[in-house]
């Protein structure tokens, strides 16, 4: 059953709201509203450079509409955490907690996100911007381990 | 552990701003109450296991926002669910004139032609009430809905609400499928066409 970090957005939802942010950016006036609902869409893609595409526009959204910034975090965490970078994920999360320390709904996406993080941890890691550093090691073993036999 | 579960139902809690979905869905989840709950960002997602006449169900429950500024958005989560629970404030009459509208939303978004919908009446706790239990009965009975009044507060009704809503769901020939065991439909679905609807536990009938 899908959850808040699986479920997917239906492709005529997206293009729907592809469609009107176009439109706006067409004529260089471009509302926070149809921005928001464009990249909400997007980060519940099952595509990664639409997810990738949508936390461009939420970072943007967060730097220059001050009122929805609550709404622009979590979602940059669930983004995130869909691309499984979940170290920055985490990061908005706490951001968030720092404005909102009691906020459920974040502390139970919190708890999935480290839930996630645990059990695949290793890539985790690889996407942090450890890779070569993970891959090294790992690369490493193999070779000590050809080495011993 | 999943073997002894019936079935999953997607369950939608639905209404105006501030009449208390969050505060419904805590404590039924987690039986407790924020005073100072805060505003559901879009749309949030929590589940729980519940028996009801003897079957285990898992249910995953989908709690919406209510704000205008996600309205245009949520109605894509209603595809697929199994129940709604409408819920209004006893001491706000407008959030009770607007049960109207979000029954109209989900006629129009939902999925499931049969969905099983219950209305909420919810702070009935407070003193200063503005909705009746007999207007807010008629009104059930006019739209062909369960009705229960509640308090999240106190936890009047909240149980009771969630078990009346999957006990009348599990009543509904067509509207779920069992994976139990050996993909036996216990329930012959009608809406076999419905992919979205099996997607982890498809029949390979
Ligand atoms: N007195 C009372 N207050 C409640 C009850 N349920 C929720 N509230 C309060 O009403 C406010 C809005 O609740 P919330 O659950 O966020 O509403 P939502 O927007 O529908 O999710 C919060 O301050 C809650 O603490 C209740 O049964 N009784
Ligand atoms: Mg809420």
């Amino acid at each position: 059953m899908a959850d808040i970090l699986s479920e997917t957005v239906l492709p005529e939802d997206l293009k729907k709201f592809e469609k009107i942010y176009h439109q706006q950016l067409y004529k260089n006036d471009v509302t926070p509203k149809a921005q928001f609902e464009y990249a909400w869409c997007l980060v519940r893609s099952k595509y990664p450079a639409d997810i990738q595409k949508g936390i461009v526009l939420l970072e943007e959204l967060y730097k220059t509409h001050e009122e929805g910034q609550r709404d622009y975090l979590y979602y940059l965490a669930i983004g995130n955490a869909r691309l499984k970078a979940y170290t920055t994920a985490l990061k908005y999360v706490r951001s968030f907690l720092i404005l909102e320390p009691g906020n459920q709904q974040v502390l139970s996406l919190e708890q999935n996100i480290k839930k996630k993080l645990e059990k695949e941890g290793i890539v985790g890691i690889l996407t942090a911007g450890g890779v070569v550093l993970a891959v090294g090691a790992i690369v490493g073993v193999g070779m000590a381990i050809a080495k011993a036999k | 552990m999943d073997e002894d579960i019936l079935t999953t139902l997607k369950i939608l809690i639905i209404g105006e701003s501030g009449v208390g979905k969050s505060s419904l869905l805590l404590r039924f989840t987690d039986d407790n109450f924020d005073p100072e709950q805060t505003l559901t960002i879009g749309v949030d997602f929590k589940t729980k296991k519940l028996s009801v006449d003897g079957n285990n169900v898992k249910l995953a429950i989908w709690d919406t926002a209510g704000q205008e500024r996600f309205r245009t958005l949520t109605p894509s989560y209603y595809r697929d669910a199994q129940g709604a629970i409408l819920v209004f404030d006893v001491s706000s009459y407008s959030t009770f004139a607007k049960l109207e509208t979000w029954l109209n939303e989900l006629d129009t978004y939902s999925t499931k032609n049969n969905i099983v919908k219950m209305i909420v009446g919810n702070k009935i706790d407070v003193d200063n009430r503005e909705v009746t239990r007999e207007q807010a009965m008629a009104f059930a009975r006019r739209h062909q809905t369960l009705y229960i009044e509640a308090s999240a507060k106190t936890k009047h009704g909240v149980q009771s609400a969630f078990e009346e809503l999957v006990h009348k769901i599990i009543q509904t020939p067509g509207l779920w499928e069992s994976y139990n065991s050996d993909n036996i439909h216990v329930n012959g679905n009608k809406n076999h066409a419905d992919q979205s609807g099996c997607a982890s536990y498809c029949s390979l009938t």
